[in-house]
């Protein structure tokens, strides 16, 4: 008897079952964490496409018309990253995932292993996506009083929508991994990550969201109107998208974009499969093929290590963890995207021109270079939980070198700790000044927040070294170590931090600039208070950067007991 | 030409390679092999590290697509009837996978479901596999906390499962304690007396003199030896020696001078 191909996920499913009847330690307290960040953001989200749309509603035609634009650039958006995120997530499960090897070597129709896989796709690349448009479209369906039928046809229009992205990535990945030289399958990611960032950008200059600041300076309401909607075109899913659930928000119905829809996507899912039934195996067979060694000389590196005043032990750890990292594209491409999030986040800065707003004083302007620092601590943070946190942890098997050295642990992860210092702190400081330059922010404040990036960036890193020993996982992928135990009580902690810095540093700037704007000198008491702020604030970063390394040596040296 | 096993009895080959080639670019890593293996014969596939065995193997297995040769398992082409081949082989990688997060049951009963077994009768079947392989008591605890011996009689289990017509195994004997060795080496020996054909690649030149029937040796890529271990002796020009001085006189001296110099 063979079974339907469903049965292929079984495994998957079983697992998440036996994971969740075996808890492990900290489970809960992830669940919890997880699950109160979850209902957050999904109130947030809900709220505010609820108030957004009521505010919408005041305007009448103009109103709607926004609206209607507003979710053909929100399916826009989703688009591009479905595409890539099916590219990724289609290399990963149908030619780099471990349990291929049972697969393929089992008398398992390919066409079931294509049903199989690209129901896996379409999960793991959308469900993202699928978790942010539930709330928002909730949120602007209660605005507008919506019938049922309106959330019945947004689950007849999304389910469409984000298959057609996910096959076309999936076709791209069928693509390159048959036509890129075959010892470079993973380096496919890369490329990926390039274009994502690239397309992103792109977006976004198409988008132009400065045009809505500038309604009042232009000379026509109509030619704003063309200007924001040139670049979205009627032929695409996402424009069809956004235009039945406009007309389902008004109480008709619009089968043609509906219908347009699902004949594309089983058109996508039909094309994909024969190229699947074609050249799958091919492609597959060349994926297993031993990956390239890229940067394998690297003498400049080398050349590097050996002018820094480092001991040959840490030079070596130095020279063998950078290696490590460039030569794994699935470590580094995952930066290039958070590269293109910082350039969008940047981009906004730039367009941002906040002199047309009559209603954005100085101040506000000031308070943005908080929110900015603010955003730079959970960059930090979120770097930090990914590469730094588990550099103890990616030695896995292999550290038993390190233990049977004759090198001191202290060593060891100071060695660790520098190598993550160095790019966190260049990314964030970069960021931060950047952003601050962008702004006009008062050159009093663009130093206060660069000092306490530096501050941040020590207390973060050094945090994030020693959880990491106190708690490594040596036999799991980074991802893994990024979310196990240590990794979340390891960003409660450090939200917790930046929270603190805000406040001992928003306070003492913030009266600072109030004395600025009115030209009121600062008392004696004011500035003995502001000193003691940005004192406690550089002593609390040391003693948390000092404290976690050294409990980190101490959980090191305890291992062998 | 088939050339039968020692006891010269009449048996077809279930496992026949006919020039078969990979290329990974400009480097051949199997260079038209030909091989067949018989019904109810262990063949040893021995070479020293790089010649081409797990290469050749993981196409049998069909993982890998040949540039160039067929395949034949069973009687089925594996090109053009890969299920029909695939059912009736049984594949143990060198390195296998298993979902860590599933019970030994649950692994073993994805995989009949795999190979399609009926539902009635796999649980005994699943348990017999288990006792057989002495997995019994661990059929419930999930495969992360198995040794590294339980996950290779785990995987192994699993091959013959499905009571293939043939198995491919890849150093099966690498981390088994001498226990699990010697059953491994008894489950391979009443197979083959079942009538199972087993392709072996192993470094245990012991293993490979004590168990098969017949010998390939196989050196970048192409089958420089084949026979019985007898016949493998008479080709290497050596007498009586041990099968491991004939591996190392057929694939390139022991390199022990330079040995001495570098010590």
């Amino acid at each position: 008897m063979t079974h339907a191909f469903p049965y292929l996920l079984a495994p998957h499913l079983w697992s998440a079952r036996n994971r969740a009847r075996r808890r492990e330690r900290g489970d809960f307290a992830r669940g919890c964490l997880f699950g109160a960040v979850g209902l957050v953001v999904f109130a947030g989200l809900y709220q505010g496409s609820y108030w957004l749309t009521g505010q919408l509603e005041d305007y009448a035609e103009l109103g709607d018309y926004l609206l209607r634009l507003g979710l053909s650039w929100l399916f826009l958006t989703f688009l591009s990253f479905l595409a890539f995120s099916g590219v990724v997530t289609a290399l990963s499960t149908f030619f780099l995932s471990e349990d291929l090897r049972l697969l393929l070597a089992a008398p398992v129709a390919t066409r079931r292993i294509f049903h199989a896989r690209f129901l896996r796709t379409i999960g793991q690349a959308s469900w993202m996506v699928v978790i942010f448009l539930a709330p928002v479209l909730m949120g602007i369906g209660r605005a507008r009083c919506a019938p049922f039928a309106f959330y019945a046809t947004t689950l007849l229009t999304v389910a469409p929508f984000v298959v057609i992205p996910v096959a076309a990535g999936t076709a791209v990945t069928l693509l390159l991994v048959n036509t890129f030289p075959a010892r470079r399958a993973r380096d496919i990611l890369m490329l990926m990550g390039l274009l994502f960032a690239a397309s992103l950008v792109i977006l976004l200059r198409f988008i132009r969201p400065e045009q809505l600041l500038r309604v009042e300076s232009l000379p026509d309401l109509t030619d704003f109107f063309a200007t924001l909607q040139s670049p979205i075109g009627p032929l695409l899913p996402s424009f069809w998208a956004g235009e039945a659930l406009f007309s389902a928000l008004r109480g008709q119905r619009d089968l043609l974009h509906i219908g347009a829809l699902w004949t594309t996507a089983l058109a996508f899912v039909v094309m994909l499969r024969a190229a699947h039934e074609r050249w799958y195996f091919a492609g597959f067979s060349r994926s297993q093929e031993a990956s390239k060694a890229r940067f394998n000389r690297l003498r400049a590196l080398d050349a590097i290590a050996r002018a820094l005043p480092l001991s040959p032990v840490r030079r070596q750890l130095l020279i063998k963890d950078v290696k490590i990292f460039l030569r794994d594209v699935g470590q580094w491409s995952q930066l290039l995207l958070l590269l293109a999030l910082v350039l969008v986040y940047l981009y906004n800065f730039r367009v941002l021109d906040l002199d047309r707003i009559p209603y954005m004083s100085v101040f506000v302007k000031n308070v943005y270079a908080f929110v900015n620092l603010a955003m730079a601590g959970f960059v930090m943070a979120t770097v930090a939980v990914r590469f730094v946190f588990p550099a103890v942890s990616a030695e896995g098997a292999a550290f038993w070198i390190i233990r049977t050295a004759p090198i001191s642990l202290s060593d060891f992860l100071w060695s660790k700790f520098w190598t993550g210092l160095v790019p966190v702190l260049t990314l964030t400081e970069g960021l931060t000044v950047t952003a601050n330059q962008f702004l006009g922010v008062d050159p009093f404040l663009k130093v206060v927040a660069a000092l306490a990036v530096v501050f941040m960036s020590l207390a973060l890193v050094g945090l994030a070294i020693g959880l990491g020993a106190r708690y490594p996982r040596f036999g799991a992928d980074a991802s893994q170590v990024a979310g196990s135990y240590g990794g979340v009580a390891f960003m409660m902690q450090a939200v917790l931090f930046i929270i603190v810095i805000i406040g001992l540093l928003g306070w003492p700037s913030s009266l600072y600039v109030l004395h600025q704007a009115r030209a009121v000198p600062l008392t004696y008491t004011q500035l003995s208070l502001m000193s003691l702020c940005f004192a406690a604030a550089a002593a609390l970063s040391l003693a948390t950067w000092g404290a976690s390394m050294r409990s980190g040596v101490l959980a090191l040296e305890r291992m062998g007991d | 030409m088939l050339r039968l096993p020692a006891d010269g009895g009449c048996r077809f080959p279930v496992i026949a390679l006919h020039h078969l080639v990979k290329q990974y670019g400009q480097f051949t890593a199997v260079d038209d092999i030909d091989l067949d293996v018989a019904s109810g014969e262990i063949h040893g596939f021995l070479g020293p590290n790089g010649a081409g065995k797990t290469t050749t193997l993981r196409m049998i297995g069909g993982l890998l697509k040949p540039t160039s040769g067929r395949i034949v398992v069973n009687g089925h082409d594996l090109a053009t009837h890969p299920e029909d081949a695939k059912a009736s082989l049984g594949y143990i990688p060198d390195r296998p996978f298993i979902y860590e997060k599933l019970t030994a049951g649950e692994f073993l009963r994805f995989h009949a479901g795999l190979y399609g077994l009926e539902d009635t009768g796999v649980g005994a079947r699943v348990r017999e596999m288990l006792e057989l392989f002495e997995l019994g008591r661990w059929e419930h605890e999930l495969v992360e906390s198995f040794s590294h011996g339980m996950k290779q009689r785990l995987v192994m289990s699993a091959a013959f499962l499905h009571r293939p017509r043939s198995v491919v195994v890849d150093e099966p004997m690498v981390g088994l304690d001498p226990r699990g060795a010697r059953l491994i080496k008894d489950v391979f020996r009443r197979m083959s007396a079942h009538g199972v054909a087993i392709l072996m690649s192993t470094h245990t030149l012991e293993v490979a003199q004590e168990m098969c029937d017949r010998i390939s040796i196989i050196l970048k890529g192409r089958i420089i030896a084949r026979g019985t271990v007898a016949e493998l002796r008479s080709q290497s020009g050596g007498g009586d020696g041990e099968l491991t001085d004939v591996f190392l006189k057929l694939t390139g001296g022991s390199g022990l001078q330079e040995l001495d110099d570098v010590v």
